[in-house]
């Protein structure tokens, strides 16, 4: 090995020796006790290699697979509808504060982005109280121009929009400035170019602004989905997983299969499909943008 | 005199001052529990009375929300800076002995409980035998009822069948107010399932019998067709039964502001009835619960906590948990004979299980809203406590939940409801 060589391996050691054991060490582990029967409150070396057993009982038809299957098509649903508001929202109030002669910018800017920075569990604590059917706020509001009450979180029809929109309210900002910064990076004098051309308003927005800002948002998107799938504060909190399990994501029923009910290899079985399932839509989202940039 | 005796008697003080100090900071002995922050107070006050005579024992109070106990103990016991001393369940304990996580009571604790505590209690606070906790609360059910909306729906008296309780919700229900003649609670699993267990056992049913689910029994079917008439005709309103993580949210709101009628409910809510109610409190009565058509009387059922030591805990961290438990549950911390875990207990209206602090309390116990539930503790039916208990009750939750919304009939929920908890005791027999 040369001494460019040795020398290098000498730097990177440390950092990717911290990586091996932080992160793909417990990886590993938790791939490995996905094929196991184990209680997550003894030790490792009681756990007994059972092969398929926990993946073939999470998508059975048990009560087990059905809790399992419900969650993981929630947390779906619940990725969804929030990056689908997200990052429209996250455009247009990005477009609306890049405006350089938008007064007041500044102040919607620290505006939207303080939401980002208020601790998920006041956000959560707090929208319950908003959302309470019959005293809170929300409905009150909405009880004035004639709507309601509406049950938010006290129905399965209900409880995972709101959820939903309690998520949005809070992340919007933190994708707002994200936007910004795209914005940022396109040059006014395509813009310019396009107005002398006859292009404006709609035109502008859709052949410069989205196309060029398809990077960030596809960086957007995927943080967004990210965030999504980890949901965890307001359910824990608020909803406990009902009514009815509509409000029961992945990382609550994950939590309380592997700790409260001690079933750590099928909790590692359902962590495992999990960030396969994440792995999959991520490398799927990358995929097709790639194809869209060869075209 | 030489320097020599000087320095022996400097170092001698010296020593002992340095011995006194670790002394002091000896053990800590760390008491998790899901207490609200009032009751935690008086925690932390008889913690500081028993380290006036205990001074190398700091006893620390940690508190976390009810649906967090199960998960923080869980995650925590035996590690360091886990709980020493947790407050758990009963149906939580088969499954926390099998994973070794709490530790059995030596000897002499062993023996203080089964001398002192009722039989069926401290049989409770066992698995096969041995005991591994000090029970302290035990918990029964019954029917609450608005005094005020009763008069204004012209009821005479409460409810002593389950024609007459149906009777009464659908006279109490006002759908121009939002009000709801009975309360089903939702999103909390003993919440769901205790109210639905008592009506079931007030019709001459159980949950489970000799380690088999009985949720398909006639008595089942028809409790869950109870739900399903009180739903179909607006005398409940599930989306008006929600609880959070706390055991408060909607559902408790609901009750407190006079818009539902009538509700099952556990005695240890009193202290939360008295802060949401104030003044109002005094609206609210107490009554057995009525009783199906194929049942012999009320049967509330019952269940009860305890206070365990975490098997994972030094030596001397077990030993003195061990300690302060059997002080703190004794007839000499509280006063007049009464234990202060019975004193902190009674401070919440929840009803003490120690032969000596039901003594102590006989006054307390009479009162309109306790004596109720008092009287209930004689016929009440023990909670199933099996391997899986907290699987098979969340399963259960799971199909009581899907009646009150709509989701399944009563005759699918008790046939999927069977079908999922033999499912779950049977693996968890194994």
């Amino acid at each position: 090995m040369s001494g460019f060589r040795k020398s290098m391996v000498a730097m990177l050691a440390p950092s990717l020796g911290l990586i091996a054991i932080f992160i793909l060490v417990p990886i590993a582990l938790t791939v490995w006790l996905a094929f196991t029967k184990w209680s997550a409150q003894t030790p490792f070396s009681t756990a007994t290699f059972i092969g398929l057993d926990n993946f073939r009982e999470i998508f059975g038809t048990g009560s087990v697979g059905r809790d399992f299957k419900g969650a993981l098509a929630n947390t779906a649903l619940y990725s969804l509808m929030s990056i689908a508001l997200i990052l429209p929202l996250s455009v247009l109030f990005g477009m609306l504060i890049h405006q350089a002669d938008l007064r007041g910018a500044n102040i919607l800017r620290t505006i939207l982005f303080a939401t980002y920075m208020v601790p998920m569990i006041a956000v959560a604590l707090v929208f319950s109280k908003l959302y309470s059917p019959s005293e809170g706020p929300i409905n009150q509001i909405l009880g004035w121009v004639g709507i309601g009450p509406l049950p938010w979180l006290s129905s399965p029809d209900t409880a995972l929009v709101s959820v939903v929109l309690l998520n949005v309210w809070q992340q919007v900002g933190y994708f707002t400035i994200l936007i910004i910064a795209g914005l940022t990076q396109i040059p006014q004098s395509i813009y310019e170019a396009a107005k002398m051309d006859g292009a404006r308003g709609p035109a502008l927005f859709g052949f410069i602004t989205l196309p060029l800002l398809k990077r960030t948002l596809l960086f957007s998107a995927v943080i967004a989905l990210i965030n999504a799938v980890q949901v965890f504060e307001p359910v824990a909190l608020v909803t406990q997983g009902g009514p009815v399990g509509s409000t029961n994501v992945m990382t609550y029923h994950i939590r309380r299969v592997g700790i409260e009910r001690a079933q750590g290899g099928l909790g590692s079985a359902m962590s495992v499909t999990l960030l396969l399932a994440l792995v999959v839509t991520v490398t799927a989202v990358f995929a097709l943008a790639r194809r869209e940039d060869r075209r | 005199m030489t320097i020599r005796p000087l320095m022996g008697l400097f170092l001698g003080s010296a020593l002992a001052a340095f011995s006194s100090v670790a002394w002091a900071e000896d053990v800590t002995v760390s008491f998790l529990t899901h207490w609200p922050p009032e009751t935690v107070a008086k925690l932390e006050a008889a913690a500081a009375t028993y380290a006036k005579d205990h001074p190398g024992v700091k006893v620390e109070v940690r508190a976390v929300p009810f649906g967090d106990l199960l998960t923080t103990l869980r995650s925590q016991a035996g590690q360091s800076g886990g709980p020493t001393i947790t407050g758990i369940y009963d149906l939580w304990l088969p499954e926390l002995a099998r994973d070794k996580l709490v530790n059995a009571a030596p000897e002499a604790n062993a023996t203080d409980v089964t001398t002192n505590w009722p039989k069926g209690v401290a049989t409770a606070a066992s698995v096969g035998g041995t005991v591994y906790g000090y029970p302290n609360e035990i918990d029964v059910y019954a029917l609450n009822y608005n005094k005020k909306l009763f008069e204004e729906a012209g009821i005479q008296e409460a409810p002593k069948t389950w024609d007459e309780f149906y009777a009464a919700a659908e006279k109490l229900t006002n759908k121009d107010k939002g009000q709801q003649g009975f309360g089903m609670i939702n999103s909390w699993a003993a919440g769901v399932v205790h109210p639905f267990a008592s009506l079931l056992a007030s019709n001459g049913g159980a949950l489970v019998v000799d380690g088999k689910p009985q949720l398909d029994s006639d008595n089942a079917k028809a409790t869950f067709e109870l739900y399903e008439k009180l739903i179909q005709s607006g005398a409940s309103v599930a989306t008006m039964g929600t609880a959070d993580a706390n055991t408060t949210g909607p559902f408790l709101d609901n009750f407190v502001s006079g818009k539902t009628g009538m509700i099952i409910m556990a005695n240890w809510w009193e202290s939360a009835l008295k802060a949401g109610m104030g003044d109002r409190f005094a609206d609210i009565a107490t009554a057995p619960i009525p009783v199906g058509p194929k049942g012999d009387g009320p049967h509330s059922i019952s269940y009860s906590w305890m206070t365990v030591v975490s098997d994972g805990a030094s030596d001397a961290e077990k030993k003195a948990a061990w300690d302060f438990l059997a002080w703190f549950n004794g007839p000499t911390s509280g006063e007049n004979g009464a234990s202060a875990m019975g004193d902190l207990l009674q401070s919440m209206g929840i009803l003490p299980s120690r032969t000596s602090d039901v003594a102590a309390f006989s006054e307390r116990l009479k009162t309109p809203f306790l004596a109720g539930y008092v009287s209930a503790l004689s016929e009440a039916r023990p909670f199933p406590t099996v391997l899986g208990g907290q699987e098979f009750t969340e399963s259960l939750q799971g199909h009581i939940e899907a009646v009150q919304f709509g989701k399944e009939t009563a005759a699918e929920a008790a046939a999927g409801a069977q079908a999922d908890a033999a499912a779950i005791l049977e693996k968890a027999a194994q």
